[in-house]
């Protein structure tokens, strides 16, 4: 095996002055000074919160919500599949009888802590269902104590889809 | 000593110690701002006082807030000399405030028959003031670092003493020359005897007469500001903060004022030796004395364009993206600028147009001429800093012993060159 001979730079008379270079430099760093100042806008930083993020696709896993059937009941039948599916067992769920003559069972309550969530999408796909989405777009969930974020059965009903699909695929 | 001395030399001093300490948070946020805008990023621009943004302005001032706020902490392994190094950040603070007060802001005004020079400290030596109180700066970076007990600020404090040994000599020299050159060692003199011409066109500018001693004394500067790219006293990659890395508080504060204190004196240093201090090319202060009518008119014809364009500039820059309707107040924030812009050229106009037409009187016109001169000073002053930060921006670091490589085999032969260059030209016109 040879010996390679890289050949390096930096030795020439032009590159030992340093200011050609330098210069060169400051055209690169003021021509984007100048574009910039003239054209604030021109800076392709998103001013959020006056703007919202558009490119969050339905393929992006926001905050959960549980869908709907046709006729406006939970589609959940509580079958323990997403708590037992979830890696970070946050999700609680009490199973009760079912009145309304759909299934047997429902969620009494169904709580889902999004402290101890990871976003990784397991319970969506385990649902047989099709009952948890993440297909809501909020990407952001505020509040001023910790049981802010423990979603509740209720609050997690409200919650939209944000690309459409309103109800559940599965049950109708 | 009549009244008039002491208003002069009140006015000066009051002068140079505002443009010294007012200039830190707008040179604070120029630079995060300018860093920004130069990496295609916005910088700071969010923090406001009732809507008014400023551009961002006023995040330094949070952050002094801040400083202000926070825990003196000592290290407790600094058990000898604790007073040396709380002495520290204030010894290179101090050193770069003085060394910005013999910088002459406009040229003397003559009161009663008294000639004022409009300088902090109205002394005829300026430039060896200069040298001595730039190089104290170094002290107090070697005290921190060494005081601090830590290894990281030992070597931090180690690379700043080596920086002294590399540039000292080279700034020393290439100002010796442009004593040799002005003949004098008055920062004021200096300035005049740029205002001259040679070959009737080119303005005698330090740039155009000494373009090596320039070109030194600007690179030695940035070595002295401890600025990029020859911010090896410290280096987060490899001495996490060098000799500030104990500091806390407003003591790293100091350090860090001091940084920007003495990056303002040097710009102050370089245009009032290369740039021509406070004056304009091809017009001396004696023009502007005997002309002054015609001065003061082409300003109030020059103004309102300059206005005209900076409102322009406003009210297209200074809003959030069309697409976007909640605009957070900066619509107001443009309108109440415009008021306040458009309400000062009245005034300057109003006054320029009074001196002009009806008013005869010498010595408004001097005064006068000394703001318009401090103005371009100041004009000058950000201008340079801008090219500092520019500057920070674009080059990479060098290495401490590149630095001293530099120093020792390039700069140093080429200044004592130059000096002999000098010499041999300023013998033979005489």
């Amino acid at each position: 095996m040879g010996v390679k001979v890289t050949k390096r730079y930096g030795g020439a008379f032009k590159d030992r002055l340093f200011l050609p270079a330098i210069f060169e430099g400051v055209r690169v760093t003021l021509k984007h000074l100048y574009g910039n100042l003239t054209d604030i806008n021109a800076v392709s930083t998103l001013r959020y919160p006056e703007e919202q993020p558009t490119d969050i696709s339905n393929r992006w896993r926001g905050l959960h919500r549980l869908t709907h059937r046709a006729d406006d009941t939970i589609a959940c039948v509580a079958c323990f599949m997403c708590a037992t599916a979830c890696p970070s067992k946050c999700i609680f769920i009490e199973a009760t009888e079912r009145e309304d003559g759909n299934d047997e069972k429902m969620p009494e309550s169904f709580f889902i802590d999004t402290l101890e969530c990871v976003f990784c999408g397991y319970c969506v796909e385990a649902c047989p269902c099709d009952a948890i989405r993440m297909d809501t777009g909020i990407f952001t969930l505020t509040g001023n104590k910790r049981e802010d974020f423990v979603m509740n059965k209720e609050q997690l009903l409200s919650h939209k889809g944000a690309f459409g699909e309103e109800t559940s695929c599965a049950r109708d | 000593m009549s009244t008039s001395v002491i208003l002069v030399a009140f006015g000066s001093f009051l002068l140079g110690t505002l443009l010294a300490l007012l200039t830190i948070p707008v040179l604070v946020w120029l630079e995060r701002r300018i860093a920004g805008l130069v990496q295609d990023r916005l910088g700071p621009n969010r923090t406001n006082i009732f809507g008014f943004r400023l551009g961002g302005v006023v995040q330094s001032f949070a952050d002094v807030v801040k400083l202000l706020l926070k825990e003196e902490y000592y290290p407790s392994h600094i058990k000898n000399g604790r007073w040396l190094f709380m002495m520290a950040p204030i010894i290179t603070f101090v050193a770069a405030l003085l060394a910005f007060m013999v910088i002459p802001f406009a040229d003397t005004i003559t009161i009663d028959g008294e000639t004022l020079r409009v300088q902090a400290l109205p002394i005829d030596f300026g430039v060896f003031w200069y040298m001595a109180m730039s190089g104290i700066g170094v002290i107090g970076v070697i005290f921190g670092g060494w005081l601090s007990h830590n290894k990281y600020s030992l070597l931090g404090a180690a690379r700043a003493g080596s920086m002294v040994i590399s540039y000292e000599l080279p700034l020393g020299l290439s100002v010796l020359s442009f004593i040799i050159t002005y003949n004098t060692i008055d920062f004021n003199a200096m300035v005049h005897w740029q205002s001259q011409t040679f070959f009737g066109f080119i303005p005698a500018w330090g740039l155009f007469i000494q373009p090596l001693a320039s070109v030194i004394l600007i690179v030695a500067l940035f070595a002295e500001t401890n600025r990029n790219p020859f911010t090896v006293a410290e280096g987060e990659s490899e001495i996490v903060a060098g000799f500030m890395t104990e500091y806390t508080a407003m003591k790293f504060a100091m350090f860090f004022m001091a940084e920007y204190v003495a990056m303002n004196t040097a710009s102050a240093v370089i245009i009032t030796m290369v740039f021509g201090g406070y004056q304009l090319p091809w017009v001396s202060t004696e023009m502007l004395h005997t002309h002054f009518n015609v001065f003061a008119f082409s300003l109030m014809c020059i103004s309102p364009f300059v206005v005209a364009v900076l409102i322009m500039w406003m009210r297209k820059n200074n809003r959030v993206r069309p697409s976007v309707s909640n605009d957070d107040g900066r619509n107001f924030e443009t309108k109440v600028l415009t008021i306040v812009m458009i309400g000062f050229l009245v005034v300057i106009e109003f006054i320029l147009g009074y001196l002009v037409f009806f008013a005869d009187d010498p010595f408004a016109n001097s005064l006068a001429v000394t703001l318009f001169q401090i103005v371009v000073f100041v004009l000058k002053l950000m201008v340079f800093n801008i090219f500092f930060i520019l500057i920070r921006w674009t080059v990479p670091r060098f290495r401490y012993d590149q630095v001293q490589y530099l120093g020792w085999y390039y700069l140093l032969p080429l200044s004592l060159l130059n000096i002999f260059i000098t010499a041999v030209i300023v013998v033979g016109v005489s």
